[in-house]
């Protein structure tokens, strides 16, 4: 009895080894592999469920009716007005709040992390306004702007402008003692000591901040569209859910995920690209 | 003790900090003026005194190295003549200038390379001068002998991750040469370095300072180092720090590595290495009676 567990137990470890490591070494290999895999282990769990008839009709929309409500989507749009219409005016939102919080939060950010008066001006506020979530704030923004393009693009702004800020005046203030001693001993005025060492020596945490602040501003396009808006891919999928079309509400969620994403790849391509030294 | 070095002990009774204030190589350039530097206290503790009746002179084209025990206030001294710190008590001075800043008339090698990452080796070594407004047609020109001269030729492209810790240091001290600086700073160096590596930039630097005479006020905790590129070495007391024992290296410069093996060199090193020895245990016991109180 214990032998003959013992052996069986014994023989798969053995069996395991040589082809846990050539998992290994053929690692770039295997990755994609297993992704694909597991994409496309979801997609037949997808199909079989949606086909079986065990959920309630509708709730789980079939591969086809996908297929069927994206050509609708695709060629007549949804309530008058096109897709791409929907998809470009979440973008210009999101992107234009994005852009202004930028434009405004890093340079602010590097000064006051950069200065004592600017640090002890604006820490205090910081710490508190942080950990607010960016959409609490919409019900003021709708107060103050209405349900106009104006606050939508306040409250975007206002979202990345936070976390650019925060990051930028982090960077700033944690620049390395001996960058600094360098520069004054090199003879560096304030201003060039700013631009020169601050600036680039910030600039992978600003960046940090960029991927946060990207992120959260198409979320929070989202959430306000979903109340308030006629146009966007949040109204879309809340007007959908409301009228039952469920297939359009899964389309969006999938285009909502793959703009994000996309816009996430395009902050870490702009990254490798320009800060070449980081992490060496 | 010892009297055929010139030895000059300042923990006699007498402590006469005039009897310093000539090197071999002309009037005094660096003073440290009875220096005592306080830490403010961090949280609540008791402040930290670093430097206590610290006193020193240094000659004009001196190379001059410091060791002792970690913690005893190597550092200390270099950031004070360095103007990254202010004295608590006492002046540093600089050609009978008291020192109020940073300035480019004293350049600094830093232990760990503090090289700007995003900036080539050649933007590195140029950034100070080109910060200055001086013209690149008459920098570059200099940047590139230094940097063929610090055997770094055809690197002036790379960045400092390209480059292994002794070429970063090469490259560090290119940037600290380039504006020709009254007086050199180095803080421990080459103490990142192999051995190896270590004796070639000892070397290369005794080559460098041939060309214009700075004065170079060096760290290390290396006393075959301090020897090896001195023409005087102090030894200081554990903290709060004072000079224990200051010796001359008479041999001529330029020296190789033959230097090491010679009669000077070794009772040099013994005396040396006493003294340090005494200040490293007077730390010790301190902190065992620390411990037991
Ligand atoms: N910025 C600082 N704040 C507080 N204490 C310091 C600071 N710098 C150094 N010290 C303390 O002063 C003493 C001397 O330090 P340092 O000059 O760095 O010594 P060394 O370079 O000889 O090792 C040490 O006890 C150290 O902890
Ligand atoms: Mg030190």
């Amino acid at each position: 009895m214990t032998s003959n567990n013992i052996q069986p137990s014994a023989r798969p470890n053995a069996a395991a080894k040589p082809s846990s490591s050539a998992l290994f070494m053929s690692d770039a290999l295997t990755k994609p592999l297993l992704s694909a895999v597991s994409i496309l282990v979801l997609l037949v769990v997808w199909a079989t469920l949606s086909t079986s008839g065990i959920l309630p009709q509708g709730y789980l929309p079939t591969p086809s009716e996908i297929s069927q409500d994206f050509t609708l989507l695709a060629t007549q749009g949804y309530k008058g007005v096109s897709l791409y219409d929907h998809i470009g005016i979440s973008l210009f939102r999101a992107l234009s709040g994005f852009v202004l919080g930028v434009l405004l939060g890093v340079p602010l950010g590097l000064l006051t992390g950069f200065t004592k008066t600017g640090n002890a001006l604006v820490s205090p506020i910081m710490a508190f306004l942080r950990p607010i979530p960016p959409i609490a704030f919409i019900p003021m923004v709708v107060l103050y702007f209405g349900l106009g393009e104006t606050g939508k693009v306040v409250l975007i702004f206002w979202t990345a402008f936070n976390y650019v800020h925060v990051n930028a005046h982090s960077g700033a203030a944690n620049v390395p003692l001996a960058y600094l001693r360098a520069a004054k001993s090199l003879g560096l005025t304030r201003w060039q000591q700013f631009f020169r060492i601050i600036f680039p020596a910030a600039i992978p945490q600003i960046f940090t901040g960029l991927r946060v602040a990207m992120a959260l501003s198409w979320a929070v396009v989202v959430a306000a569209e979903l109340t308030g808006a006629q146009e966007g891919l949040g109204y879309m999928i809340s007007d959908a859910a409301l009228t039952f079309r469920i297939p359009t509400v899964f389309i969006g969620i999938a285009i909502i995920g793959a703009i994000g994403l996309l816009l996430n790849l395009a902050i870490e391509y702009l990254e490798t690209r320009i800060v070449h030294w980081r992490g060496r | 003790m010892l009297s055929y070095l010139s030895l000059h002990d300042v923990n006699a009774p007498t402590i006469a900090p005039t009897g310093l204030a000539h090197g071999v190589h002309g009037p005094s350039d660096v003073r440290f003026q009875d220096i005592k530097k306080v830490y403010g206290s961090v949280r609540g503790g008791a402040g930290t005194v670093a430097l206590e009746s610290f006193d020193l002179s240094i000659a004009s084209g001196e190379i001059f190295s410091i060791v002792g025990p970690t913690g005893c206030g190597k550092s200390t001294a270099l950031n004070l003549l360095a103007g990254f710190e202010a004295t608590t008590e006492g002046v540093v001075a600089v050609g009978g200038q008291a020192i109020v800043g940073p300035s480019i008339d004293r350049a600094v090698v830093f232990q760990h390379p503090s090289l700007f990452p995003w900036l080539s080796v050649m933007d590195n070594v140029t950034l100070g001068q080109k910060c200055r407004g001086e013209p690149a047609s008459r920098y570059e020109e200099r940047a590139r002998h230094l940097l063929h001269e610090v055997g770094l030729r055809g690197f002036e492209k790379h960045y400092p991750y390209q480059l292994s810790g002794g070429m970063q240091q090469r490259v560090q001290i290119a940037r600290a040469l380039i504006g020709e600086p009254r007086v050199l700073l180095m803080d421990e160096p080459f103490g990142a370095l192999d051995s190896q590596t270590r004796l070639m930039m000892q070397e290369l630097l005794l080559r460098l300072w041939q060309g214009f005479k700075p004065t170079i006020f060096f760290i290390t905790h290396d006393v075959g180092e301090a020897i090896f590129i001195s023409d005087r070495v102090v030894v200081m007391t554990g903290r709060p720090g004072r000079v224990k024992l200051s010796v001359e290296v008479k041999a001529p410069k330029p020296r190789d590595y033959s230097f090491i093996s010679s009669p000077e060199f070794i009772d040099l090193q013994g005396t040396l290495l006493q003294a340090v020895h005494e200040a490293a245990a007077s730390v010790y016991e301190a902190q065992a009676g620390g411990v037991l109180k």
